[in-house]
């Protein structure tokens, strides 16, 4: 299988001078399509950083990033761009808008892609019906438990029918019982769509469902 | 999605009700305070254009009628009625002078105009049902021990009936007929009669006149007149046009300097109550426009929303203020005159001043780091844009 995502030499450093901290240290990376991956590691090992990289939030400050073979100019490219068409994500949070309803959630990231309404709102019932979410399209994020709300999150990650999707601490907030039903969609829709899945995650009863597994340490990848 | 910004809006609906409301009463001030100094402008040109009189006179060093300390004596008066330059027979004694005149036992301020009934200076004639002209004296043969009835003018809005007695000075003078709102600047109520009787009640029979009106001469321009007596230097001469500047400056542009000063300060603040609570409700929205970028929306994407929140509010309070402006001119114990089209373009300014404030608020807020998605908490909603953010985002 082609790689989805290459990362070469990624290196990220944040703050200045003496109080300058390597979060990424030139890690090389490659993510098969439609493979679901997890990046493991104790907390502040980069994790999160790694995937902000990868996902076109954060620019590194040396290395070479490809996606679904193209390089990314990082410095040049408009990235907003790039994350709205090839690139979806989950939120440990969820982060979904309080002021609208789980349809008007998924609808959002497609309102950003400029997406025709009647299509988006089509689109986004067609997604939060396979997510089981079918009777709370109209329910606010007040008005649901967490684990609806972290399938409405991955209804809105999948919206733009993206390349990969990353998903930073899905089940955090999650119980055990509703950990595993998102697991278990998460492989589902991964299947349905044909998507590629990169979760960071500390939670080893996850990696039962992982493809392969990324261990990181002090900012670099020690296996893979 | 079009209606995004507006559940955006409604969900934040008391903080987006007491903006609207903050700017339209802003803007109703700014507004209304334009409306007094409009409607002062026009009560000072009012009696000055109703006198049909085109060259004004007053004593040497008074700064010009209306403005500074004026006493003409005869010696100023002959030569003028002699002259070529105005029309013949147009040259008119005026008196023009505050007063406190005791109405209904209170002391109420008023303007004492006195004029000769048949000359400039004051009405010719009451309109029907308001009573009678005063009675004329002889003012060139008048000789200070002849009897004059003492009697006025008075302004319909002053609440007098025909036959009424006011008091002004010591001498009770007799309300005889009424004009139709004819005031001086501030809502101040014209009292006219006789020149020999304004001499009585106000110079102790002194013979004396404030100022001398006249009509130039047909084939004759104002401005050449009046600057031919100016040159004299015993008297000075002005044009109604040079009159009217004189007033409007005097009684109210330098006095509203203060006012003027407000007006634009009161158009800071609305930008100010714009800008800083956009910039607040933004700073608590970082995490959310942090999410909106990391899923993909541009800078654009976000800006435009922002606007159009900051737009449509603008626009309520504005449109508000102005409808508010005109209740209260209408409500104002004094005569507000709001200008419909100074309105309009006072209202176009102000939604400029408030989108524009808004504008640079968001642009700022914007600038947030889609990694904020990422942390679960805002930093007391204060984040600080980190040196990583996305800069190739468009």
């Amino acid at each position: 299988m082609a790689a989805i995502i290459e990362g070469i030499g990624l290196t990220k450093r944040f703050g200045f001078g003496d109080a300058a901290v390597v979060a990424i240290d030139s890690v090389d990376i490659h993510i098969e399509e439609r493979e679901l991956v997890m990046i493991m590691g104790d907390s502040g090992c980069g994790k999160t950083t790694l995937i902000s990289l990868l996902g076109c939030i954060l620019t590194p400050d040396s290395g070479e990033l490809h996606i679904d073979g193209e390089e990314i100019d990082l410095n040049g490219q408009d990235l907003s761009l790039i994350r709205r068409q090839k690139i979806g994500f989950v939120f440990q949070l969820f982060h979904l808008l309080p002021y609208l309803t789980a349809l008007e959630n998924v609808m959002v990231a497609m309102d950003i892609a400029k997406t025709d309404t009647s299509e988006a709102e089509n689109r986004a019932i067609e997604l939060l019906t396979r997510v089981g979410l079918s009777d709370r399209l109209h329910h606010r994020p007040a008005q649901m438990s967490g684990g609806e709300k972290q399938r409405v999150s991955f209804a809105r990650a999948l919206a733009n029918r993206p390349k990969v999707i990353f998903a930073d601490e899905p089940t955090a907030n999650l119980d055990s019982r509703q950990s595993d039903n998102l697991m278990n969609l998460i492989q589902e829709l991964r299947q349905e769509h044909q998507t590629t899945v990169v979760i960071v995650t500390h939670h080893e009863g996850l990696k039962e469902n992982a493809d392969r597994i990324v261990y990181m340490k002090d900012g670099k990848v020690i296996a893979s | 999605m079009k209606s995004f910004f507006l559940k955006d809006m409604q969900y934040r609906r008391a903080r987006v009700v007491l903006t609207a409301i903050g700017i339209t009463v802003l803007i109703s001030l700014i507004l209304l305070l334009g409306g007094i100094m409009n409607g002062m402008r026009i009560q000072a040109q009012q009696y000055v254009k109703s006198t049909g009189a085109d060259i004004w006179i007053s004593a040497e060093g008074s700064g010009g009628a209306f403005i500074g300390f004026s006493l003409l004596i005869e010696e100023n008066m002959a030569p003028l009625s002699a002259s070529r330059e105005l029309k013949e027979g147009s040259l008119s004694p005026l008196i023009f002078a505050q007063a406190r005149p005791i109405i209904h036992g209170k002391s109420t301020k008023a303007i004492v105009v006195g004029y000769m009934r048949d000359k400039y200076g004051g009405p010719k004639q009451v309109p029907e049902d308001m009573g009678r002209m005063f009675e004329a004296s002889e003012f060139q043969d008048y000789r200070p021990e002849d009897p004059i009835p003492l009697e006025v003018i008075v302004d319909e809005k002053m609440g007098l009936e025909i036959g009424e007695q006011i008091t002004i000075g010591t001498d009770a003078v007799k309300v005889v007929g009424k004009t139709n709102s004819l005031m001086f600047v501030l809502d101040t109520p014209l009292i006219f009669m006789d020149v020999r009787v304004a001499q009585k009640v106000l110079l102790g029979n002194y013979p004396r006149v404030n100022m001398m009106i006249a009509k130039a001469n047909e084939n004759m321009e104002p401005e050449k007149v009046a600057a031919f007596f100016d040159a004299s230097g015993d008297i000075e001469a002005r044009t109604m046009n040079q009159t009217l500047d004189d007033i409007i400056s005097y009684y109210v542009d330098e006095p509203m300097k203060a006012v003027q000063f407000l007006r634009v300060m009161l158009w800071i603040a609305a930008g100010l109550l714009v800008g800083v609570i956009t910039y607040v409700t933004m700073l608590e929205k970082t995490q959310e426009i942090g999410v909106l970028k990391a899923i993909g929306a541009s800078n654009n994407y976000v800006m435009s929303h922002l606007l159009k929140q900051v737009a449509l509010i603008s626009v309520v309070g504005v449109t508000l203020g102005f409808c508010l402006s005109y209740i209260f001119a209408a409500a104002a114990p004094i005569f507000v005159a709001i200008n419909l089209v100074e309105s309009i373009i006072v209202a176009g300014i102000s939604i400029i001043v408030c989108c524009g404030s808004g504008y640079l608020a968001a642009r700022k807020v914007i600038m947030v780091d889609p990694l904020i998605a990422f942390r679960g908490e805002i930093d007391g909603g204060m984040f600080r844009h980190s040196p990583t953010v996305a800069y190739s985002d468009a």
